[in-house]
Parts: C-alpha cells; sequence; structure tokens
C-alpha cells in the first residue's frame, strides 16, 4: 500500500493523525492548522486587547514553551501588536528547576522575549529547599502551590504586566473537570473550563492610569482546547528545546485518579478530551449560583502541579504527602463517612441551644458537616424530645465562621484583601502568610554571626 | 439515648443491629447479619417509594409503575423488594400504594426471555409482564433520528456506526426511548429504574466523557423535572413520563449479595451479564461505559462514599430552563439550545455518536 498523501495539501506523506478528528496530514501542515487553531481561539474569545502587555507563564516545560513559541509566532503574522514577555517563577530546588530555568533563558533568546525571573527566596524569604529542609518531603506541596499561585501576581505586576497566559491544555482542564466531579467540588468544576480567570477585582476599574496591581492580573490559557499530544508533536516537529519538567512530583490522588481515566478516554475515543472539556463548560453553567461566582471569585489557581490549591487551600493531602498511598482519596471517604454517621446521629440529638458554649464532643463530629446540614439538624432537633436539651452546643453562627478555614469552601465566601499582604482571601490573613509565618517561627531572628569585628 | 448508633458495639465481629454473631456483610464499615442487611436495603428502597404510598393512590385505580427488568441483579433486586413493599402495604392498609408492569426489553443476541418471565410471574403473580424485542424499534420510525430513516434493520443500523462506543451508546437510547414508549402506551405513570449509586456515578461520568455533561441533571435527578425536554415523540400529548431510581441510594456491590441471600432464591432469575459485557482485550475495542463501569467498580470496594458523593453532587446540578417548543436532540431527547452545533437536530453528544453514519452510509 502506497502511503497516504496529506488530506490537506495533498501532496506531501501524511505523519501526523490528529487525535480530535482522525485527520491524516503532514507535519508543515500540522504546524499550520495548530497555530491557525490556537489563533482562532484567542481571537473568538477576544482573549487579548491591541497592545497589551501580556506575560507567559514559562516553566520551560512543553506546553509553556509551546505555548510562547506559538504566540510569538502568531504575534509577529497576525500584527496583534502584543507585548509578549516570559516570566518564570524560580521556586528554589535545585537540580530541578534551575535546569528549565536554562531552558527558559535559551527561549528568551531564541523568541527575543524579555525574560523575568521572581524566586520565592525573594518573594518570601524562604526558596522550597530551605522549606523543605524545614518541613520535611512531606507536605511540602503544599506549600509550593499556595506560594506559586501569588508568585505569578506578584511577578506580573513587577512588570506592569495586568494578563499572565499559561500553557494548560485541553487534558489538563479535562482533568480537572473529571477531579473535581470525583471530589464534589462543585464550584472549581465551575472554574476549571473558563478560559479566562480573573481575580475579582479585576472587574473594578483599574486605579489610576492603569497601573497594574498584584491582585488585579487576569489569567488565561490560550491551549485549553490544545491536546497533550498536539503540543508535543508541535514541539517535535518545529525542534523547539525543552526541558521535562515534571517535578519529583507524585499527583495528588484524585488528580491521578482522574489522569489515568482520561489517558484511557483518549484510547478508547480520542475526541472524548474535548467532550470532557465541552461537558465542563457546560455543566459549569448549571453550577447552582454559577455566573455570580465566575464573575466575583478569584480562580485560576491552576497551576500545573499547584492545580487546586488556590489561596482558599485545600489542606488534603499535598503531593508529597499522597505518595504513600491513596491518602487524599481516603481522607475523603472517612470524611463522608463521618458526615453521613454525624448527620445520622444528629437527627436524633437536640441541638438548638441558646446557650453559647461548645460542645466538643459533638464539635468534632460534627466539624466537617457543611451548613447545611446544620440547619436539617437544627430542624430535626427541635422537633425532639425536650429533655435532650441539656446537652450544650456550639451555635450555628460559630459553627460557620469556624468552617471557614477547612477545605471544600461554602457556596458563598466573602472575598478581602490578606491584612498582612494585601493578598485576596476569604479569610483576614492569606494562606500563604499563614504558612510563612509557621516557618518563620522556626527560623532564629537574627542570624549568627561569627567574628565581626565590633 | 435508645437507639444511638454511636455506640461501640460488645464485638466488633457482632452484627452492629441486632448483636447476631451470624454477620454476613460489611456494609460501610458495619458488620450486619443477613436479616439486618435485608432490612437495610428494603427500608433504602422504600424510602424512594414514598411517592406512591397508599394514600396518595385512589382505591382500585392504583397508577400503574413501568419497571424495565434486565435480569440483572440490580433490577431484580428492585421487583424483589417492591414486590414485598406492596405485600406490606396491602397487610397494613388493605390495598395496595400502585400496580407494577414489568417489561424486558431483548437484546439482538439473547435468547427468548419469556420462559424466564413466566417462572417470574408464577413467583410474583400480582404484576402484569411484557417481552418486547429492541429490535422491534425499527416498526417505529417515529421514534428514530431522522439520520437514520429510513430504517432498516436494527442490525445494520448498528453496524453503521464505526465503534463499539458509539454502538453501545445508540443501543442504550434506543433502549431508553423503547421503554418510554412502552410506559406512554400501557399509560405508565412513572418509570422505576433500577439503576444504583454505582450504575448513576458511571452514568455521569460516562456521558461527561461522550460530551453529554448538560444532560447529567436530567439523567441522575428522579421524578418530575419542570424543566424536562419535550420527547422526539411528539403527538401523544402524554408529556414525559417521570423517571425514579428507588435503588439511588444503594451500591452494586450490596445489591449483589442482596439477591443472592433472597429466600426463596432469585438466582434461577439472574442473568450473568458478564459474557456480553465482558471488557474485550484491547482498550481502543472498549466503550466508554465500560470503562467507567470498571472505574467505579474499583472505587466502590474501597471509597464507597466517593461513589455516593459523586451522584450526590451531580444532583446538585440545576437543570436550565427549557424554553416553550423547544426542540429536543433527535437521539437522547435533551433539550438542543446550546448543546447543538447550529441547524443540527442532535446535540453534540450524539452528533459524535453518529458520527461515520452519513459517510457509511
Amino acid at each position: 500500500m502506497p502511503p497516504r498523501e496529506c488530506e490537506i495539501c495533498h501532496t506531501n506523506r501524511a505523519q501526523i493523525l490528529r487525535p480530535k478528528n482522525h485527520a491524516r496530514i503532514c507535519a508543515p501542515c500540522f504546524i499550520a492548522i495548530f497555530e491557525d487553531e490556537v489563533a482562532e481561539t484567542v481571537t473568538s474569545t477576544n482573549l487579548f486587547n491591541p497592545g497589551e502587555r501580556v506575560a507567559i507563564g514559562a516553566s520551560g516545560g512543553k506546553d509553556s514553551t509551546v505555548l510562547a513559541s506559538v504566540l510569538k509566532t502568531l504575534n509577529d503574522r497576525h500584527n496583534w501588536g502584543l507585548d509578549l514577555v516570559l516570566l518564570s517563577i524560580d521556586e528554589g530546588i535545585t537540580g530541578y528547576r534551575d535546569h528549565s530555568l536554562e531552558a527558559v533563558k535559551r527561549h528568551s533568546e531564541q523568541y527575543d522575549l524579555p525574560l523575568k525571573i521572581v524566586s520565592y527566596a525573594d518573594l518570601y524569604g524562604w526558596s522550597m529547599d530551605q522549606v523543605v529542609a524545614q518541613v520535611g518531603k512531606k507536605g511540602n506541596c503544599t506549600y509550593c502551590g499556595v506560594f506559586r499561585r501569588q508568585a505569578l501576581d506578584r511577578g506580573a505586576a513587577m512588570l506592569g504586566v495586568g494578563h499572565v497566559v499559561t500553557g494548560h491544555n485541553a487534558d489538563d482542564v479535562a482533568e480537572t473537570v473529571l477531579m473535581n466531579l470525583l471530589r464534589g467540588d462543585l464550584p472549581r468544576l465551575s472554574r476549571a473550563t473558563s478560559i479566562v480567570t480573573s481575580t475579582p477585582s479585576a472587574a473594578l476599574p483599574e486605579n489610576g492610569e492603569g497601573e497594574i496591581k498584584f491582585t488585579n492580573v487576569k489569567r488565561s490559557k490560550p491551549l485549553i482546547y490544545a491536546y497533550e499530544k498536539e503540543i508535543v508533536m508541535y514541539a517535535h516537529h518545529k525542534k523547539l528545546d525543552y526541558f521535562s519538567t515534571e517535578c519529583i512530583y507524585s499527583p495528588e490522588a484524585f488528580r491521578g485518579s482522574a489522569r489515568t481515566l482520561i489517558k484511557n478516554l483518549e484510547r478508547i475515543r480520542p475526541e472524548s478530551i474535548l467532550d470532557v472539556v465541552r461537558s465542563g463548560i457546560d455543566m459549569a453553567k448549571l453550577v447552582p449560583g454559577a455566573e455570580e461566582q465566575n464573575s466575583q471569585r478569584a480562580c485560576g489557581g491552576e497551576n500545573k502541579a499547584a492545580a487546586a490549591k488556590t489561596d482558599e487551600g485545600d489542606g488534603l493531602g499535598g503531593c508529597g504527602s499522597s505518595k504513600e498511598s491513596g491518602g487524599e482519596m481516603a481522607a475523603m471517604e472517612q470524611k463522608l463517612l463521618q458526615d453521613e454517621e454525624a448527620q445520622a446521629n444528629g437527627n436524633e440529638v437536640e441541638i438548638k441551644m441558646p446557650k453559647k458554649t461548645v460542645n466538643s464532643q459533638n464539635g468534632v463530629a460534627r466539624d466537617t458537616q457543611d451548613a447545611a446540614d446544620a440547619e436539617i439538624d437544627v430542624k430535626n432537633g427541635q422537633q425532639q424530645s425536650p429533655a435532650q436539651q441539656t446537652v450544650p452546643i456550639r451555635t450555628k453562627e460559630e459553627k460557620k465562621s469556624r468552617k471557614r478555614g477547612k477545605d471544600a469552601p461554602p457556596p458563598k465566601q466573602k472575598l478581602g484583601q490578606c491584612e498582612r499582604c494585601g493578598y485576596l482571601s476569604s479569610q483576614s490573613v492569606c494562606k500563604a502568610c499563614v504558612l510563612l509565618e509557621g516557618l518563620n517561627k522556626a527560623r532564629p531572628r537574627t542570624g549568627i554571626e561569627v567574628g565581626g569585628g565590633d | 439515648m435508645a437507639g444511638r448508633r454511636n455506640l461501640p458495639p460488645a464485638d466488633k465481629s457482632l452484627c452492629r443491629r441486632c448483636q447476631s454473631p451470624d454477620t454476613a456483610i460489611t456494609v460501610r464499615t458495619e458488620p450486619l447479619c443477613k436479616a439486618c442487611f435485608d432490612k437495610y436495603v428494603q427500608t433504602k428502597v422504600v424510602k424512594r417509594m414514598e411517592t406512591f404510598r397508599v394514600k396518595n393512590s385512589e382505591p382500585g385505580k392504583e397508577k400503574t409503575l413501568l419497571l424495565p427488568l434486565s435480569f440483572g441483579p440490580c433490577s431484580t433486586a428492585l421487583l424483589y423488594t417492591l414486590s414485598r413493599h406492596l405485600k406490606n402495604q396491602i397487610d397494613k392498609s388493605g390495598r395496595p400504594g400502585f400496580k407494577l408492569h414489568v417489561l424486558h426489553i431483548e437484546q439482538p443476541d439473547e435468547p427468548p426471555a419469556q420462559p424466564l418471565l413466566d417462572q417470574l410471574q408464577s413467583r410474583f403473580p400480582e404484576h402484569t409482564y411484557a417481552a418486547v424485542p429492541l429490535a422491534s424499534i425499527t416498526s417505529l420510525p417515529h421514534l428514530l433520528p431522522s439520520t437514520l430513516q429510513p430504517p432498516s434493520s436494527l442490525a445494520s443500523l448498528l453496524s453503521t456506526l464505526p465503534t463499539p462506543t458509539a454502538r453501545a451508546d445508540l443501543s442504550a437510547h434506543l433502549l431508553r426511548k423503547l421503554i418510554a414508549h412502552h410506559a406512554r402506551e400501557t399509560h405508565s405513570a412513572a418509570i422505576l429504574l433500577g439503576d444504583s449509586t454505582t450504575r448513576l456515578a458511571e452514568r455521569a461520568l460516562a456521558e461527561t466523557a461522550k460530551g453529554r455533561g448538560f444532560a447529567v441533571p436530567w439523567l441522575v435527578s428522579d421524578g418530575p423535572i419542570s424543566s424536562a425536554p419535550t420527547p422526539s415523540e411528539a403527538g401523544d400529548g402524554q408529556g414525559e413520563i417521570p423517571t425514579y431510581h428507588p435503588l439511588r441510594d444503594l451500591l452494586s456491590k450490596e445489591l449483589v449479595p442482596f439477591v443472592a441471600f433472597a429466600e426463596p432464591p432469585l438466582t434461577p432469575f439472574l442473568r450473568t451479564a458478564s459474557e456480553s459485557q465482558a471488557a474485550p482485550a484491547a482498550m481502543k475495542n472498549s466503550t466508554i461505559d465500560a470503562l467507567t463501569r470498571g472505574y467505579f467498580a474499583g472505587v466502590e470496594e474501597e471509597y464507597p462514599s466517593i461513589v455516593a458523593n459523586v451522584v450526590r453532587t451531580t444532583s446538585k446540578l440545576q437543570a436550565r430552563e427549557v424554553g416553550a417548543g423547544e426542540l429536543g436532540c433527535e437521539l437522547c431527547d435533551v433539550p438542543l439550545e446550546g448543546a447543538a452545533p447550529e441547524r443540527s437536530r442532535l446535540c453534540w453528544g450524539c452528533v459524535r455518536t453518529m458520527q461515520g453514519v452519513g459517510a457509511a452510509s
């Protein structure tokens, strides 16, 4: 059988089978169509304003490398007039980030784009190596994720850039959709699929003459409809030099589970990755209160490894802690079981009390319940025997306020600013500042100096 | 307080409810004996049947509820528990709250169902029974999408589809349409599906993967939905028949032993689905439904609450309001607005399923 010819140009030999539509095409046609499709995504969503300064979140990995290359190409080709810069975060992980940053430095030269590297050490006074030395290998990913989210925003503000693009691809987004379905996290489900995820104050008028503050940086994912496979193929055929930046990172159990599902779905029906993305977009509209949320809430924390770990942080197993087992899923199973138990028992106990005392015994079982359940309990409780009225219980108000800090954010959060650093947070002090406080407590206030003439 | 369940049991190996030493199964960390397990399942089903209580029915004019039976453990368990429920209703108040009509849809490759239905009828003579071959859908062309016209045989219809996933998807929708059609024919007030929690979670995930995320709320919720789409089978003025899932609080792994424990045994009525549903060796030849089935089979073993949580979460999604006169998808009957390419009579998910049909015909 003679080699198949390209379905587009009908001259070259077909080298590539596109997963999204089974088209067999040649490499030059593939590169052209890949770029056209990204351009289509950008123009159909009005992603950029003419002349806008845009920072490309660059890790040196395949996704951000392809994103930088494609945006540079398209910007020149279509005269979008974008002022592109590369923005890298240096977590300070020796043997991993230092190598990938070398790749980013080469890209900066190759594509003639200025590069800004923001390091954790500069921003927080702690590199990840130091954090690991302090807290150990378990749970350090929580720090990394929380820090990274702010770092991109702060780095962008330093550059005077109001818009950061990240290399999230269709596979990543599909994975996040399934993961949030599995964890039952509707607010995140509704945020995962939006191509632009701006922080709430981005909707506010820019202060002064468009001065950029780190609290109003817009995030977007121009590669949201691009298959991971095609990104790899694009990088290969364009001979892009990238660094494989897989951290010594073990995925969270839910993400790992979702990733396996996505890979298997792709094998069964390659189109299904985009179908999951589409489903996610459609389901986001069905989440109660979705529209309000999408316009008001801080979002876009999905930063690869740090994916769902926004500033509101879920304490559940960071990448490090889930290494041993499916820790995260087991933890959630446990929590759900306790919820059920608390609900079953709660119906038998009187909990509505005028007194504002805390009953630690019941508090434990009920900690995890959400406010709605608490209300049911109260209702049922009222109908029950008055004999139980002697049991002192935490009241609803107290319960609600305690809940804030827990995972699974309540349906509505008030977003304010961290009183220490001014970053967006639903609590008085943001997660990063809380983590930093813990770290700094253990660090001597002044370094030990040797010698030095006095 | 009596009945507090968090009292530590005298012995962890005893039945958590009656302290009998003969425990038969562990249900969500609680060891239970056969009798208590039986009561557990029965209670969960009865709780979901509140709409059809005796006081809601008119004496002598009980509503007919359609129970599609596949001879699998779940639908068989539903038939069994509802039969007992009806008996209890009669014992307590002298009359039933509803009538059951059992319908089996014969798959193309399965042996005739009549002998099994006859046996069931002698065991549960109070219900009516019917068997309809899936292939009969071709004689009801108004149920089929216009792209599949004119319908020939079911086999040739399915063979026009290139992938196992598409074939399974089309069959499932034809099955659903045929059940709904039969429900209308028999003037049934509702359809009672034997979907367990596990099954609902599987379907929610599978439909998401097939691009029908927007339809998930209709799929997993119970009862009449105000914004339900108009069925494509227009003209008989009946509108949509509400669907209920009385087994929605039970896991598949609980229903399999439940059926096995029944006395006298229900096992003669079970058909092992494993032969036709066995996963093929190569992932490529598998189906999306089989993938999610396998996935949740694994999850429900270790993390049953997570399965239940998926169903609970997806049930919280709010189905979109449907405009008056809005068209439904010709295959899956969900409203098309925003869910389909322009001028298409099929939604995105069904466009995907029917991909290649035009090319083949």
